[in-house]
């Protein structure tokens, strides 16, 4: 272990380096303050666990994986509270809405991210980190922490099964869609 | 349509395409105030408990083909099949994750302070180290030895509660048999890998699996979930001079029958020594 200056400059570096990206990754998953203090707390949670954290290339891949703990922590008791909700409900008190049900607005995207939403939790991660981190089946591998083999037989099967869901939106008359520039 | 055209439907719903634009989001962690405060907070997190505990439980699938097959080619065998375990064994800890078991015999304390031991030999070519956060694959097996340390309550509610475990094998046994998992073989008394107990069979059952509904902790898991609707979990509770220790085997609907016969096989090798 480095000294105290030392271990805050190598925290400093990882900061301004995934910063970013981190956060990118938290808000994707839970928009608004919700995400941020996800965000907040991963590196929290790096700056304890600092002598864990490996160097780079893998440092982001580590801080990914303490960012999907702590947003199944947080979804969890989401959950809890989620069922209260419906209780609640039930009685007729209007509950909040599920942020994470607030990510996507566009109708036809809509269909999109609710076939996604249906993919077992670990499925959809995966399609999301390879969707929207864009890692490779090997740093998603590391991050889930599943084998390569393992990671290839869930993506295969995620994306067979969202093709079926939203086959409808493939019509002849409608063009692919492109690629986004600048996407990450 | 392709999985390529799949991908990129996926891709525009991404909600921050571009994390530059996130610049001016203040997440506060860096602030002065803060650090101080993360200087000062020597508390464990959670992740470094799961660290420290890393070492323990004896974790290891084989994952093959698929078949259905019935569990119950390994739920006739109850009695004490070893009275003596496996000698010149190998630490589980001096495997990687995911690095495959080479032939031979293994044990794994059932905690990282725990001086309960499971050695068993393993023969097929096919078993893993399975790290605590992994997720297990589709038609694998699994075995582990752990104490349990807490346990939820109910674990499909909203109502879910996390307990101390119960301080004896049949106290632990009752609390999983009602945890809201089917039953597929109430709580029972046994003989098993060289003590007495209890032995349990639960199915996991549709919407009460995956991340959000944890079952159980302790060893180095800090909170251990199943895989998927109709995943079977075979437990032994067993009374190891006073302390309750478990014994888990899990396999899916679908898994191989060459890989249950496989299960069983360890199974019938794995002795549990205090």
């Amino acid at each position: 272990m480095g000294s105290q200056a030392e271990q805050r400059s190598r925290f400093e570096d990882i900061w301004n380096d995934h910063r970013l990206q981190v956060l990118a990754y938290c808000l994707r998953r839970v928009p608004g303050p919700e995400g941020e203090d996800a965000c907040a707390e991963t590196f929290l949670v790096v700056w304890r666990r600092l002598d864990a954290v490996p160097p780079p290339p893998r440092t982001l891949l580590f801080i990914y994986g303490i960012a999907r703990k702590v947003l199944a922590n947080q979804a969890r008791s989401f959950h809890r509270r989620d069922r209260l909700n419906q209780k609640l409900a039930n009685l007729g008190v209007s509950p909040p809405a599920d942020p994470m049900h607030l990510v996507v607005q566009g109708a036809e995207d809509q269909q999109v991210a609710q076939a996604v939403r249906r993919l077992k939790p670990t499925d959809r991660e995966i399609v999301r980190l390879d969707a929207w981190e864009e890692l490779s089946r090997e740093q998603i591998a590391e991050v889930m922490g599943l084998t390569r083999a393992a990671v290839d037989q869930r993506i295969h099967r995620a994306y067979q099964r969202l093709s079926r869901a939203l086959q409808p939106l493939i019509q002849p008359s409608h063009s692919p869609p492109v690629a986004e520039e600048g996407v990450t | 349509m392709t999985h390529d055209q799949v991908r990129q439907l996926v891709r525009r719903i991404n909600p921050i395409p571009d994390p530059g634009i996130l610049e001016s989001v203040d997440v506060s962690v860096l602030d002065m105030e803060r650090s101080m405060e993360m200087q000062v907070d020597e508390r464990p997190t959670a992740e470094e408990r799961r660290e420290h505990r890393w070492r323990g439980p004896v974790v290891g699938i084989a994952a093959t083909a698929m078949v259905v097959i019935g569990a119950l080619v390994y739920f006739q065998t109850d009695q004490d099949p070893v009275a003596e375990p496996a000698p010149n064994a190998t630490s589980l800890d001096a495997v990687e994750a995911f690095e495959p078991l080479a032939p031979g015999a293994y044990f794994a304390d059932a905690g990282e302070t725990s001086s309960i031991r499971g050695t068993f030999v393993v023969e097929g070519s096919e078993w893993l180290a399975w790290p605590p956060h992994g997720t297990e694959m589709d038609n694998s097996v699994s075995l582990l030895v752990v104490e349990v340390a807490e346990v939820y309550t109910s674990v499909c509610d909203a109502d879910n509660a996390l307990v101390a475990a119960g301080s004896t094998a049949a106290a632990l046994a009752n609390q999983f048999a009602s945890n809201g998992f089917i039953v597929r073989e109430p709580v029972a008394p046994v003989t098993a890998f060289g003590h007495e107990g209890h032995k349990l069979v639960l199915e996991v059952p549709d919407g009460c699996y995956d991340e959000l509904f944890p079952v159980w902790s302790g060893g180095v898991f800090q909170g251990r979930h199943y895989q998927g609707a109709g995943q079977v979990v075979e437990y032994w509770f067993l009374d190891v001079e006073g302390t309750p220790v478990m014994v888990e085997a899990s396999h899916f609907s679908d898994t191989s029958e060459e890989n249950v016969a496989e299960l069983q096989a360890v199974l019938d090798t794995l002795v549990i020594t205090p």
